[in-house]
């Protein structure tokens, strides 16, 4: 199991101190409303480690196979890659590390230790959140929902071929595994009476299902719909009829959504009919592109004035918009021009304009602007004690991420209410990093280009409600996870006392990074490391480390269990190899090579292969390693110069060999490239060698004696 | 800087051989600048010993490391007096220097010199060298324009170039720069060729006492006598 626990505990058990991880919080998990530790498990996907992966993103979210699909990462908008090329693909890599890691087959676990039942008004993504970890806490929790179904938007407002409902019915088989009782088909009306029943706190998430109107003319005719429940009536099995032209209005996600299930629902013309312009739409730019690509056309700054019905047809009125000065989102307001009216004939039209809560008045919870339930922002209580309120129904209509927050929060503040604890403040948090990489780092940073995954082709599409997007394979998914700058754990001097300022690291760093300040102090700024680790190695004082070590285990560890390992098998001799963590190994391409190659090869898995130093190769020939090797990842590594930093220390550890009488040939490097018909014929050759090196030695030792 | 070099490995495996337990000892100034025996050359040499240890399979060596931050003062020192205590000999990574103040404050445990010491100078460019002092203790680089012709002058010549210089290299040495030519260049620059045609007469230096004593300190009387 991965632990960073145990890392680099050479350089500081010498110095007696413990591992500290001294990192910076990188920008992507400073986006996410979950905080999720986003460097970490793209990471682990990059190592082929998908198991671990999958721990981590579960230590974050309650419902990962649920953001793997629907998730608007905010991560990927932040991701400071898109300052070199493109940003790494986040959700894609989840989503992959949820199927290839067995998501589904996690059984979820709860012990009831609390007496204090609560009840959960709404099965949305925050009640059931709040749900998983009122369980997590021992809490006997109670989720009541007014329909046949939890999943609230998540089951009838997103689209199937968005969210897959086999997905969100795991997450609810598993919420029932771990206790949760489940009310379908309850209203709840008066939060008094949930307290006569003995619950001693209520979590109010209903949501926001209340689409706005517009106000115009004729909005009341047949044939007009709302966004919110057409998508409702479809998602719970209805068909309604729709006619052969639609046309939906608004620009937000539920605008997309609709459009693109009238289509798959035989429309043959859709149209979305939207104020602004396509730079202030709300919708998710992929979800606009789906949608342009599913024959979906889209008309800018155009605004409905007024609806008449004849003869079963609508008529709608329309007025041309320019855009004024920004108003108070931002965004500039639209302003009609004169004159510009036209009209339309459509079957249906469908009013996707926004929805707003609505909250029954014997809950008698304060409400502010737009009817949302109006709470304390640090303890999510509102006005009444024992009655919280969260996601939607608070902030209006927002992502499933900000009501999986929403519903995090709000068990641990439930917890600290009903434990009668002063709510306490979130955990002191790592400083965040947030500065741009500067031109002359991104200048040395390799480009790589994002591979999205592959999507269903448009006339599969619209023709059916199965998911668009499809999952990576597994050499894509590493490939793209290696694109990660691994943001804020770059180098450091941890021992200041011990640095000579001897300029090496300055000297060495292929995205001159370290610099001299001006009371001749050297500065590695982490805004700008890009966590190589060559300075760590090169550094003569051994000054410098990384702020979070990679390495899956110190190199030294990996050493100490080969040895044991070595000494227990009878193969004889044995090969240590440093292979590069990412790349070949990986995909797992590596693990083939060496079975295939021969018994008897040990792997360590390093962050890079400049990161390993020469003492670690001596220290593999002192164990009694036959032969040693140094495997990087080739032509798919992030930097251009690696090979040149390993030929330094095998040049180094060769003409030691070379004094100690050992046949320099012993120690070699490879960059195995994937490109190549057989890569693993280097090694075969390598392991032949020292093979024959051994029996030579065998010989010659029994012709002596 | 001072500027060192490791010693070849069989010649530190032949002095170590009459002594068991050996502490390898760093130094974290000069010696870890010039690459010679700072922390990580510590490391690599004691895993090196290792090897050597384990190949020749006699078993007879172990080894510790440590590193200070200067071996040329006691201060620095006093930490190691507990572990020299469990050794046989100190072989000192640090430079001439290093090797003889470990030898006055431990004067009962052999000290093995680990290093080369070869030279002052500064580095070129990573891993790189060049001797730039020969501490003479009679500084002229005013008159040379910055360049050291006793140190950067193969015959370390004060009226120079010789006629040994050919297309501005040294016929010692066709990869090294003649150091009169370099002067001549820089004094030209400096408008100050004048200084060429000056003559400097030879230097005694056998007038130098050594060994040199330098006191910063006021009129002072020590009354010592370090013969």
């Amino acid at each position: 199991m991965y632990s960073p626990a145990n890392d680099n505990q050479d350089y500081r058990a010498s110095r007696g101190e413990r591992y500290v991880d001294h990192s910076f919080m990188p920008p992507c998990q400073v986006a996410c409303p979950l905080r999720m530790d986003v460097r970490e498990y793209v990471d682990l996907v990059a190592q082929g480690k998908i198991m671990e992966a999958l721990q981590v993103i579960r230590n974050g979210n309650p419902f990962p196979s649920i953001c793997a699909y629907v998730c608007t990462h905010p991560c990927e908008d932040t991701c400071r890659r898109s300052q070199v090329d493109k940003p790494v693909a986040i959700r894609a890599l989840k989503r992959f590390a949820v199927e290839f890691g067995g998501d589904r087959m996690i059984q979820a676990e709860a012990e009831t230790t609390r007496q204090e039942k609560v009840a959960i008004v709404g099965s949305g993504p925050a009640g059931m959140a709040c749900a998983y970890y009122l369980r997590k806490l021992g809490y006997p929790a109670t989720i009541f929902e007014a329909h046949s179904e939890l999943g609230g938007m998540l089951r009838a407002g997103i689209p199937q071929y968005r969210l897959p409902r086999d997905v969100l019915d795991v997450e609810v088989k598993r919420l029932t595994q771990m206790g949760v009782e489940i009310r379908t088909d309850t209203r709840v009306v008066s939060t008094d009476l949930l307290f006569d029943l003995g619950y001693r706190a209520i979590f109010i998430t209903i949501g926001a299902h209340q689409s706005l109107r517009m106000g115009i003319e004729g909005e009341e005719s047949p044939g007009v719909i709302d966004g919110a429940t057409f998508l409702r009536e479809v998602n719970l099995g209805l068909k309604p009829s729709l006619g052969k032209r639609v046309a939906v209005v608004g620009g937000g996600n539920v605008a997309i959504d609709a459009a693109r299930t009238a289509g798959r629902l035989g429309t043959k013309k859709v149209s979305i009919i939207y104020r602004r312009t396509r730079a202030e739409m709300p919708a998710d730019p992929t979800e606009v592109e789906f949608a342009l690509g599913e024959g979906i056309k889209i008309r800018y700054l155009v605004t409905p004035t007024g609806i008449k019905r004849k003869d079963g047809l609508l008529s709608v009125t329309c007025v041309k918009m320019e855009l004024g000065e920004p108003d108070e989102s931002g965004r500039r307001r639209p302003e009609p021009i004169k004159d510009s009216d036209f009209t339309e004939e459509v079957d249906t039209l469908i009013m996707a304009i926004g929805q707003a809560p609505q909250t029954p008045a014997d809950f008698r919870v304060r409400t502010g602007k737009g009817s949302t339930i109006q709470v304390d922002p640090v303890t999510l209580i509102t006005n009444r004690p024992g009655v919280f309120a969260g996601g939607d129904a608070v902030t209006g209509p927002a992502t499933v991420t900000e009501a999986l927050a929403a519903g995090k929060l709000a068990a641990s503040r439930i917890d600290d209410y009903l434990q009668h604890r002063y709510p306490l403040a979130d955990r002191e948090e790592k400083k965040s990093l947030d500065s741009e990489l500067l031109p002359e780092t991104i200048e040395m940073i390799r480009k790589i280009g994002r591979v999205e995954p592959s999507v269903l082709s448009t006339r599969q599409r619209v023709k059916s409600f199965e998911p668009v997007e499809l999952v990576y394979d597994w050499e894509t998914a590493v490939n793209e996870a290696r694109r990660c700058l691994r943001c804020g754990m770059g180098a450091e001097i941890l021992f200041q006392d011990k640095c000579a300022t001897c300029l090496t690291c300055l000297r060495v760093c292929p995205y001159h990074v370290p610099y001299l300040d001006e009371s001749g102090t050297i500065q590695i700024p982490v805004e700008q490391c890009q966590a190589c680790g060559i300075c760590v190695a090169e550094c003569p004082a051994k000054a410098i480390v990384l702020r979070k070590p990679y390495d899956r285990r110190s190199i030294n560890e990996e050493l100490d269990h080969i040895l044991k390992s070595a000494a227990e098998s009878k193969s004889k001799p044995f090969i240590v190899g440093f292979c590069c963590q990412y790349g070949l190994f990986g995909t797992g391409t590596l693990a083939g090579m060496w079975r295939e190659a021969r018994a008897g090869a040990w792997i360590v898995p390093v962050l890079c292969v400049a990161k390993v130093e020469a003492d670690h190769i001596l220290r593999a020939f002192e164990m009694g390693a036959g032969g040693v090797f140094i495997a990087g990842c080739g032509e798919q590594c992030a930097r251009e110069n690696t090979d040149t930093w390993v030929h330094q220390r095998v040049a180094k550890v060769r003409k030691t060999l070379a004094q100690l009488g050992i046949e320099p040939e012993r120690l070699q490097a490879f960059s195995p490239d994937t490109s190549q018909e057989d890569p693993a014929r280097e090694l075969d050759k390598f392991a032949e060698l020292i093979g024959g090196l051994y029996l030579a030695s065998v010989i010659t030792q029994e012709v002596k004696s | 800087m001072i500027v060192a070099e490791q010693k070849p490995l069989e010649e530190l495996i032949r002095t170590i051989a009459p002594y068991h337990r050996v502490l390898i000892l760093g130094c974290g100034t000069c010696m870890t600048v010039c690459d010679a025996g700072g922390e990580r050359e510590v490391s690599f040499l004691r895993h090196a010993l290792q090897l050597a240890e384990a190949k020749g399979s006699n078993g007879a060596h172990t080894f510790t490391e440590y590193t200070v931050k200067r071996q040329c003062d006691y201060e620095f020192l006093d930490p190691l007096a507990d572990r020299i205590s469990d050794v046989d000999a100190v072989l000192s990574l640090g430079c001439g220097i290093g090797v003889q103040t470990i030898a006055e404050r431990f004067p009962d445990i052999p000290v093995l010199p680990g290093v080369n010491t070869s030279f002052m100078g500064a580095s070129k460019e990573w891993g790189v060298w060049d001797e730039r002092c020969a501490a003479c203790g009679d500084c002229r680089l005013e008159e040379t324009g910055g360049i050291c012709p006793i140190t950067r002058c193969t015959k370390g010549i004060l009226n120079g170039p010789c006629a040994g210089t050919k297309n501005g290299k040294c016929e010692a040495n066709q990869d090294m720069d003649c150091a009169w030519v370099l002067i001549y260049r820089r004094l030209e620059r400096l408008g100050q060729l004048e200084k060429m045609r000056r003559y400097y007469p030879p230097r005694n230096f056998l007038a130098v006492p050594r060994p040199k004593r330098i006191t910063s300190k006021a009129s002072i009387d020590t009354g010592e006598d370090d013969g």
